[in-house]
């Protein structure tokens, strides 16, 4: 009876169009979007670029003109040097066409307008041009040959203080959108959990009261629903990630069979939430309909999925909501999987997505187990 | 007593202050059709879900073959096969599929179910329309799907509630013939309507009720034989006069006349040859008529003259 159940329970779900919609074709919709409109975003603000920075050699430093040359004459070249007057330089500063002003003299100075990876990459390059101008002159004076090396070597050190890697995951800030669209799409099954509640309590609709009057116990006929539906979320979860990770080419990092875990489980989440929320006796269909909308709505906000803020707005007003709110726990298991070497964050947001799956549809069996009803 | 199906004794139900059913007794026995009349908000549906245990209720007793009904008395549920007013089908199965899903909530072996899922397409004539999704469907057709999933599983008792509402005159007659072998095949009938030609058509007893109570019961003749009304006779006349009408009402068997100018309307209790003997008036009279009808009482007749309001809404 179980399997009988199980199997029509399935293809109800699989024919649902509702489903299909929110389930299958808004991830892809909107993930296609969000490629669109963040694709390159990252690339084109940190990728490496030549500094263009004025040079004004009032000092007529010839070793410092022949590491520039060859700073400037690599296939990336560091640095675009303008050389130029101070009038001039401080007018290319202001316009903001350079990046920072070199002075020449007895020891390179710098002038910058304001603060960000390249100036400090100047700073940097100033200062260790600084300290080993005198390795540096002398080798030029000594080996002509060796300069190359040398300003190889400086310009290796200076790439290694940009590319020093807080994380080994993928810090593009858009691939956060990403982990949005999945919680979203997650707490999207919140909807199909409200169905199984719908059509199989007898005061929601007509099927409920059919199969109620039926010879087979309610909680089979729910518990079999309840596994169809977290078989289709689960799967449908699954296909979303495939799709942004293998069509649209979203760089999830390289734990991608955990991040299908986190996927997964995260389908059960709103699955349950759902159930949870159709159980909740005395109110009509409508309500409860209203009740899982809005309320995945708002706990997808207050997890910062729609203004980003909001989560720091949250972790200092009630620092404990967040670490229950489904739409956080989920968006933040992705995170922590793409962030953090250790695990030790990411099994606590999965431990916590199973115990709020687990107690949801829990509450949903103990507030639907009632056999009779009050009226119809 | 092993042959009644269904005793209800003192069945009180409310709602609030609304009393919907109160103290209710109903006895039905194998092998019947039993029409349960009402207009709407009698407590016809109220009644049926507390049959089935849907509804809580009040205070009373439900007995289904002999044991008392409960939420949990799974092995009495599988012998009861409901039909609801509204549609209950999954508009993502096909018929098939519909009827296979509740035929397996009652039946266990696949071969057998089988056989009963084919048994009732071809009872409920949706042969043509097994692949076709309920939303496919047209209305009489959907109550024909309706009911197969209802009685696929071959219940000794069957509960229809106004399963003819919205439903055209063909399909109508349809449903009522199936619902009639359902019960020359062996099964007991409970059958909720408003429509008193539906009851009358095939019920074996018949519980009027209103206001939550049962107002009369019996066969429709013992209905009928229940009120002062046995005959109304209308006769075409024009020109008629008071001292004649008096002369009509003073005849045998005659209680009440009525007269609106062209017609006059005479209301008969008992007696044989009513009609011979005002025909006989007039003519003697020398009244001159057009054409005659002659009326037998309707449930609808018990109905107003037990509680002084037609048993249909007039938009009805």
């Amino acid at each position: 009876m179980f399997l009988h159940n199980l199997k029509y329970e399935f293809l109800t779900a699989v024919r649902t169009k509702d489903l299909l919609i929110w389930m299958i074709l808004f991830p892809i919709i909107l993930g296609g979007f969000f490629k669109f409109a963040f694709d390159g975003i990252y690339e084109k603000t940190t990728q490496f670029s030549t500094l263009k920075t004025a040079v004004v050699d009032e000092a007529d430093d010839k070793n410092f003109r022949s590491v520039a040359e060859s700073l400037s004459a690599q296939e990336k070249p560091l640095l675009d040097i303008v050389y130029t007057d101070r009038d001039n330089a401080k007018k290319l500063l202001n316009d903001g066409d350079v990046k920072g002003i070199i002075y020449t003299g007895k020891e390179l100075s710098l002038s910058v307008a304001e603060n960000g990876i390249d100036q400090t990459t100047l700073k940097f390059f100033v200062d260790k041009y600084n300290l080993r101008s005198r390795v540096i002159s002398r080798a030029a004076q000594s080996d002509p040959q060796s300069i190359e090396k040398v300003a190889a070597a400086l310009s290796e050190e200076t790439d290694s203080v940009r590319e020093i890697p807080l994380t080994e995951g993928n810090t593009d800030n858009a691939i956060q959108y990403f982990y949005n669209l999945l919680a979203m799409v997650a707490m999207f099954g919140s909807m199909t959990g409200l169905h199984i509640s719908n059509v199989n309590q007898a005061n929601l609709s007509a099927l409920g009261a059919r199969k109620n009057c039926s010879p087979t116990p309610k909680g089979t006929g729910i518990c079999a629903a309840l596994i169809a539906t977290y078989i289709i979320e689960i799967l449908c979860m699954l296909l979303s990630v495939t799709y942004l990770r293998f069509v649209l080419g979203v760089d999830f990092g390289d734990k991608l069979p955990l991040v299908y875990l986190s996927a997964a489980l995260s389908g059960t989440v709103g699955v349950s939430m759902g159930f949870f929320i159709g159980s909740i006796c005395c109110l009509s269909e409508n309500a409860k309909t209203s009740i899982s909308i809005t309320g995945s709505l708002l706990l997808c906000f207050l997890s910062g999925l729609m203004i980003s803020d909001m989560k720091q707005v949250m972790a200092r007003k009630l620092p404990w909501f967040n670490k229950i709110n489904p739409a956080a726990v989920i968006s933040d298991s992705f995170y922590c999987l793409n962030m953090y070497s250790d695990y030790r964050r990411f099994t606590e947001k999965i431990v916590t997505m199973f115990i709020l799956s687990v107690v949801f549809a829990l509450l949903g069996f103990i507030m639907t187990r009632r056999k009779k009803y009050a009226s119809l | 007593m092993e042959n009644t199906v269904v005793k209800i004794e003192n069945l009180v139900k409310r709602y609030g202050d609304l009393i919907a059913l109160d103290h209710l007794d109903l006895e039905i026995k194998k092998g019947e059709i039993l029409g349960l009349l009402g207009p709407n908000g009698s407590g016809k549906t109220t009644t049926i879900n507390c049959l089935l245990s849907l509804l809580s209720f009040n205070k009373g007793r439900i007995e289904i073959f002999g044991r008392e009904m409960s939420p949990t008395a799974y092995d009495i549920k599988k012998n009861i096969g409901i039909i609801m007013q509204n549609v209950a089908v999954f508009d993502e199965l096909t018929v098939y599929e519909n009827i296979d899903y509740f035929c397996g909530l009652y039946i266990n072996d696949k071969a057998k179910r089988k056989g009963y899922v084919e048994d009732a397409i071809r009872f409920t004539g949706l042969e043509d329309f097994v692949k076709f999704y309920p939303k496919k469907l047209s209305g009489g057709l959907l109550r024909r799907l309706n009911i197969a999933c209802g009685i696929a599983h071959k219940p000794e008792l069957i509960i229809l509630d106004e399963p003819t509402v919205a439903v055209d005159p063909q399909s109508r007659n349809k449903i009522l013939e199936g619902i009639q072998q359902l019960n020359r095949d062996g099964a007991t009938i409970i059958y909720t309507s408003h429509y008193m030609e539906e009851v009358e058509q095939i019920c074996t007893r018949i519980a009027i009720m209103d206001k939550g109570r049962k107002i009369a019961e019996g066969t429709k003749e013992e209905l009928k034989r229940m009120i002062k009304n046995t005959e109304t006779l209308t006769i075409e006349i024009i020109g008629l006069t008071d001292a004649d009408r008096a002369a009509v009402a003073g005849l045998p068997h005659v209680y009440d006349t009525a007269y609106d100018g062209s017609k006059l309307t005479v209301y008969c209790s008992g007696g044989k040859h009513n009609l011979i003997r005002i025909l006989g008036l007039l003519q003697e009279k020398e009244i001159s008529f057009g054409r005659v009808y002659t009326e037998l009482p309707t449930l609808n007749d018990v109905f107003l003259e037990i509680t002084g309001k037609a048993l249909r809404d007039k938009e009805e």
